[in-house]
């Protein structure tokens, strides 16, 4: 009888991992596997026919120096843009998601549907439709014009703001959901000890809804920021020559030019500086929770 | 698509299948060659089933051509005619992701998906050094005799053994009337400070730098690493200046027709088509000249029906066929003496001076020679630096 049962509690104890395997699995197959190999290809040389190179495996740290040297312009705007963005993503969403959060009562179910709403339209088409609106001859362009408001280049389109704009379009549910979510949890009861406190409604806010709401803040910071800096979709059509991110870079490398491993190591590169930017978000916002 | 490398233009359609294809090319690069070839293979497969499968012959032909590269009816007439069932696929959208898409199995000698493919003649020519291309049988090929003569002698194929020519066409400028106030005669025009941020240029490497190296003296067809190197430094220039606003494949139609740019690098044929809607709009080829550019079929040695491919390159190569294609897509004839049977279908078109060029447009044409695999990567990676996507 005793046998059984601790045999019982074992299988059990088994069980979580039983239950992980195939998403462990997944994981090795279609994410370890391939980082690997677009390691071992970071490392490579490019050697034999020119069309039909063989990729030969030579520590070659090269490729991440010409990274820097020749794209430095392209990496630096990938983090701007990608920074900018996700600012004003916060500065947007935050308010949306207090409202919904606090003071949409029963409307609150049909506000986050709104949010969610571009999500049935695909990216790419979103962001071909912003190529009409922000058009030389369209309202929009006429209208900035005559308040004296068009950026120097006399246009919306192919300019960094289009670029930026397309950008926070595509990723703002990104930041208002999980915003949402944080504010949704926070217990109004807090609220109102610091009202009994004598708190105005700015420190209270300060001192309490903000500080409460911080995961809401990194998770949504996170899920722009990461892949807005990427994101090569919105510089290809809404940006000009001289509003290309490292996305296209390596695309062109991938497909035009056809340097791997030059194109894995700037994907390596852009890996790494987005954990670095992370890491120091999250610990200047000395929070690590998500949600 | 942008960013990528597109090289043929298509006719204009209707907005809505503008956008819809510029949104499953884009799709293709959103999801990568490797995705697209695995749904390649599943096609394959589904085709396959029916087609015997055996190199011999079947009643089925597989064709893979650009968008929008075809006639109304064309497809189903040559069906009727040859008894083959035809599975034409308008998933040929750029020659370098193409390749990239298909060398793997090429060089394993395993089935693409396709018995007939139209890469331009640079891409028809790699391919022949690899040894990718069967041999046509000129036995099967009588209409070969129509062949333009000029055409026939290629750097990239002596004699036309592996690749026929399908349709030809001029890079040069278009412009919109309206924005530019005044017509567009030259380069100088391109460059001209009233026009910054309002012109566009190919990221085709060939297309795009073929017309800039003529205006600074050099020759497309006896290009040097200097030349190449020279024009891509001009072009540089401009972008730094903010004189170019975007590096495009085929959607600078889209911009131009639009009224966003005023002067953009372009394929003759699809101005033809954008002028029936937008009567602003001209085509040019620059006073210091510009580039002729050729599409061709080629059967891959890994075809399924290599008789069947031949059958339907005959029946492209028959002139009452070939005039309705030139109807449709409005390019210049590959075949000698178009004119009557262009004169039958539409007289406009027969006269159209786009697709019938006269002698003082043809002597302004230079034709890129087909180049050694190092100076194509070499000249390819002194323009991706420029256009820097």
């Amino acid at each position: 009888m005793a046998g059984t049962a601790r045999s019982g509690r074992r299988s059990r104890a088994f069980t979580p991992y039983l239950l992980v395997l195939p998403a462990v699995a997944y994981l090795a197959v279609f994410f370890v596997v391939p980082m690997w190999s677009l390691l071992r290809t970071s490392l490579s040389e490019n050697t034999g026919s020119v069309f039909l190179p063989t990729l030969e495996f030579n520590w070659n740290f090269t490729n991440y120096t010409d990274a820097f040297s020749d794209f430095h312009d392209q990496i630096v705007r990938s983090f701007v843009y990608g920074g900018l963005a996700t600012l004003i993503c916060l500065v947007l969403a935050y308010p949306l998601a207090y409202v919904i959060a606090f003071k949409s009562g029963r409307y609150k179910n049909f506000l986050l549907g709104l949010v969610i709403v571009p999500f049935f339209v695909t990216f790419l088409v979103r962001t071909l439709a912003w190529k009409t609106i922000l058009a030389d001859d369209g309202w929009l362009v006429d209208v900035l014009g005559k308040v004296g408001m068009l950026p120097s280049e006399g246009r919306l389109l192919s300019t960094s703001w289009a670029v930026v704009g397309g950008l926070v379009y595509n990723f703002l549910p990104f930041m208002v959901l999980p915003l949402y979510v944080s504010l949704e949890k926070l217990d109004p009861r807090l609220i109102e000890a610091a009202r009994d406190l004598y708190s105005g409604s700015w420190r209270a806010f300060r001192k309490v809804i903000l500080p409460l709401s911080m995961p809401g803040v990194l998770a949504g910071s996170l899920l722009v920021f990461i892949p807005a800096a990427g994101d090569f979709i919105n510089a290809q059509y809404l940006g000009g020559t001289q509003n290309t991110m490292i996305g296209n870079v390596i695309e062109k490398q991938f497909l035009v030019v056809k340097d791997y491993p030059a194109a894995a190591a700037l994907s390596f590169v852009l890996m790494a500086l987005i954990l670095a930017a992370v890491l120091a978000y999250t610990w200047a916002l000395g929070t690590e929770d998500l949600v | 698509m942008a960013g990528n490398h597109p090289t043929r233009p298509v006719p204009y359609l209707s907005r809505r299948r503008f956008l819809g294809r510029g949104a499953a090319g884009a799709a293709a690069v959103v999801l990568g060659p490797s995705l697209l070839a695995a749904c390649g293979g599943d096609d394959d497969s589904a085709s396959s089933g029916g087609g015997g499968g055996e190199n011999s012959g079947g009643k089925n032909l597989r064709i893979s051509n650009w968008p929008f590269y075809i006639a109304d009816g064309f497809v189903a007439s040559f069906q009727k005619a040859s008894g083959l069932k035809v599975s034409y696929k308008e998933d040929f959208n750029d020659n370098e992701e193409w390749f990239a898409k298909v060398k793997d199995s090429l060089k394993a000698g395993q089935d693409i998906g396709t018995d007939l493919v139209v890469p331009s003649e640079f891409m028809a020519a790699r391919l022949i050094r690899l040894g990718w291309l069967d041999k046509l049988d000129d036995s099967k090929l009588p209409n070969k005799a129509n062949l333009r003569s000029d055409l026939l002698d290629s750097t990239a194929d002596a004699k036309r053994e592996h690749s026929l020519p399908y349709m030809s066409g001029m890079v040069g400028l278009a412009y919109n009337r309206k924005a530019t106030g005044r017509d567009i005669t030259s380069i100088d025009d391109l460059w001209d400070p009233k026009f910054k941020g309002r012109v566009t240029l190919f990221s085709d490497q060939q297309d795009g730098l073929g017309m800039i190296m003529q205006s600074l003296g050099d020759d497309p067809a006896n290009p040097t690493e200097e030349a190449v190197q020279k024009a891509a430094d001009k072009v540089a220039e401009e972008k730094d200046k903010g004189q170019i606003r975007r590096f495009t494949g085929n959607d600078y139609a889209d911009d131009l027709a639009s009224g966003n740019t005023a002067i953009a690098q372009a394929y003759s044929g699809d101005v033809v088509q954008l002028a029936a809607d937008n009567p602003d709009l001209n085509f040019i080829v620059p006073e210091s000249g510009g580039t002729t550019f050729v599409d061709v079929m080629v059967i891959p040695t890994t075809t399924r029906n290599k008789a069947g491919a031949e059958e339907w390159m005959n029946y492209v190569y028959d002139r009452a066929n070939y005039a309705k294609l030139i109807v449709a897509v409005q390019y210049v004839p590959v075949l000698t003496d178009m004119t009557d049977e262009l004169t039958k279908l539409d007289p406009d078109v027969a006269k159209n001076p786009l697709v019938n060029p006269p002698a003082a447009t043809l002597d302004k044409l230079a034709i890129w020679p087909s180049l050694s695999d190092e100076d194509e990567a070499k000249y390819t990676t002194i323009y991706a630096d420029v256009t820097g996507e």
